[in-house]
């Protein structure tokens, strides 16, 4: 019985050490990014895009909708809808630097809670839609859809780093 | 969270010191505990799990070397283990990507990899766990038993996210038997304020002239813009981490403990030796109690002790990161140190002071420029820039840049030396009766406090530079 007792630090590090092992290789699955280039994410997830709703949008309304500079980061990939009723957009940015992420999630949480505040009382659908807007950060990779098909375009995003 | 931020300096701190000195002495280790997870999990939420997991570890590892201390083959089993484990943790999240991107650029094709963030703070717990574990298998310690005390010396906030790296055993007593009183948290809050005003007012407002001046190609650098850039630097990484260290150290005070200071005017120094004496003591030390004196120090042969040094300067740079730039900054201290050490340091020490300080702060801004520089390319470019292979001896920017910062860099000098203290001091001791004293330093302080504040304020966010490390 002293003997067992003896032993539980030795048993409990191993067992620490392999939770461990299993933590850092959850972590690579669901929260790492990529060393791909961002064209080489970004081909992917534009080649998911339903095209028909949504444009490629220029690096004037990134600013005009979300206030950042498209030069700011290594790369900027935004599709919008063209009808002012429509919320649909689908945001791709990789920053330079892991600093940046929180201007970035800032900007998205504040147009997301605008449009809300917009299309409350009249837009019950546009208003689900942003309320189930998906986003995700990825290392330097960072995600944001708008769209009946942002849960689609997510996974598309994932499996393309 | 960051000391200098709004939310820790007008609601966490005030809620967490309010609460702890209500509690009950039993809660105060507990409060302190719930604090500092809450603390990193603010700015970590992911990471906190890898900080308790390793706390988890080391304790386990403490309690099994202790358990084996009467078999010295178990026990350096038990040990090595228990390195290796940190080590490879560390080496994981630190150097991966930076061993792949080294492969990639040998091998014909590129390795593609998943990228995780460094864990803020994983360099300076690592460290600190090490000392506990190494320690309790040279039985210069006793084993902590009590999981929460041994968890609140890895995480006590103050000092969890860059340090200072404080050892087991100079803490150990004050995990289960330290006092607050009035005149700690007075003392604590006064030397937090100070760190507050270094990081706020010139270390940030350092960082925003370096920051323009970087971002200019060095080709296009005169002279003067060049070392201006470098001095600010200089003065931004100083009175960043030395405020950082300041607060560190003044929060731990307002809690009731005791830390090491771990910065000395590092810039009055004499010689690149007395330079490591005085900056970031506490990392110096660590590499001198496990790492250098365990290789051998200097009782051995010259050439050997080259050897260790040269190790020792080398693991420095890797410490701060993976990249060419900081092994090379490494090294390049290391080949210093040797060089005072067995060629010129005794002739050195026959020159005139001011001309022993200005050959320090020449190496020491030359050290700099390897440390920010993204690539080693660019620091020859800069450096080049800086002996006159830019643009020409002073352009009117140039001047532009010092004249219109001239009170800056003079707080900065003043600032790196003793003179800044007392003078601050001197405002506030300088009266005959107690009360005016006290008046003098409330003025003092607050004064300080609302400047910072106000800079931060305005100021964009400006996390502390040793968080990447």
């Amino acid at each position: 019985m002293t003997k067992k007792r003896a032993g539980l630090p030795e048993v409990a590090k191993y067992i620490v050490l392999a939770v461990m092992l299993i933590y850092v290789v959850v972590l690579m699955l669901f929260t790492s990014g990529s060393n791909k280039s961002f064209e080489e994410v970004s081909e992917t997830v534009s080649a998911s895009i339903d095209t028909e709703n949504l444009t490629e949008m220029s690096e004037r309304m990134l600013k005009r909708n979300f206030g950042l500079n498209s030069a700011d980061y290594d790369g900027v990939m935004y599709y919008a809808s063209e009808s002012s009723m429509s919320v649909e957009e689908v945001l791709l940015i990789k920053v330079k630097s892991r600093g940046q992420i929180q201007e970035v999630t800032d900007a998205l949480d504040e147009r997301t809670q605008a449009r809300i505040a917009a299309f409350e009382g009249y837009g019950s659908e546009e208003v689900r839609l942003l309320e189930d807007a998906q986003q995700s950060v990825r290392g330097r990779f960072i995600f944001f859809a708008v769209s009946s098909q942002a849960g689609e375009y997510r996974s598309v995003f994932d499996s393309s780093l | 969270m960051v000391f200098s931020s709004i939310t820790f300096l007008f609601l966490f701190l005030p809620v967490v010191l309010a609460v702890y000195y209500i509690a009950p002495e039993k809660w105060k280790n507990i409060i302190l505990l719930a604090a500092s997870i809450l603390f990193y999990a603010w700015g970590e939420p992911v990471y906190v799990i890898l900080m308790v997991l390793s706390i988890l570890l080391n304790y386990f590892c403490g309690l099994d070397i202790d358990r084996k201390s009467d078999d010295p083959v178990k026990a350096k089993r038990s040990i090595v283990f228990a390195v290796a484990a940190n080590i490879a943790i560390l080496a994981f999240f630190k150097y991966y990507a930076f061993v792949l991107d080294m492969l990639s650029g040998i091998l014909p094709q590129e390795i593609p990899y998943r990228e995780l963030p460094m864990p803020i703070g994983l360099s300076f717990y690592t460290f600190q766990s090490l000392t506990y574990i190494i320690d309790v298998y040279r039985k210069k310690t006793g084993v902590q038993k009590n999981i929460l005390n041994y968890a609140l010396y890895i995480a006590m906030f103050p000092q969890l996210i860059a340090g200072p790296i404080v050892r087991y055993v100079d803490i150990e007593e004050q995990l289960t038997n330290r006092r607050t009183s009035a005149v700690k948290l007075g003392q604590g809050a006064m030397l937090f304020i100070r760190g507050l005003a270094k990081k706020a007012v010139i270390a940030n407002m350092s960082g925003e002239i370096f920051q323009q001046i970087s971002d200019m190609p060095a080709s296009q650098m005169s002279v003067l813009m060049a070392w201006l850039g470098c001095i600010s630097y200089a003065f931004q990484i100083y009175f960043d981490f030395s405020g950082y260290s300041d607060m560190a150290v003044g929060l731990a005070r307002m809690f009731g403990f005791e830390l090491k200071k771990n910065f000395d005017y590092p810039y009055i120094s004499q010689s690149i030796t007395e330079f490591w004496r005085r900056w970031h003591i506490s990392l110096s030390s660590w590499f001198r109690e496990y790492v250098y004196i365990p290789l051998g120090g200097n009782r051995c042969s010259a050439v050997r002790n080259v050897v260790n040094l040269m190790i020792v300067w080398t693991l420095t740079g890797m410490w701060h990161g993976a990249a060419w730039n900081f092994i090379v900054w490494g090294v390049y201290y290391g080949v210093i140190i040797v060089m005072e050490k067995y060629v010129y340091g005794a002739s050195l020490d026959e020159l005139p002071k001011p001309v022993r300080h200005i050959y320090s702060l020449v190496v020491i801004l030359i050290g700099w420029v390897f440390f920010f520089s993204p690539s080693i390319g660019y620091a020859l470019r800069y450096l080049a820039a800086m002996f006159g292979g830019g643009a020409g001896i002073a352009d009117k920017g140039a001047w532009f840049v010092l004249l219109s910062h001239w009170l800056l860099y003079l707080l900065a000098v003043l600032g790196s030396t003793r003179i800044g203290f007392s003078f601050i001091r001197a405002l506030t001791e300088a009266w005959k009766s107690q009360r005016a004293r006290t008046a003098a330093s409330v003025i003092v302080y607050f004064g300080m406090f609302f400047i910072s504040i106000a800079y931060l304020v305005t100021g964009s966010y400006n996390p502390f530079l040793y968080f990447r490390f």
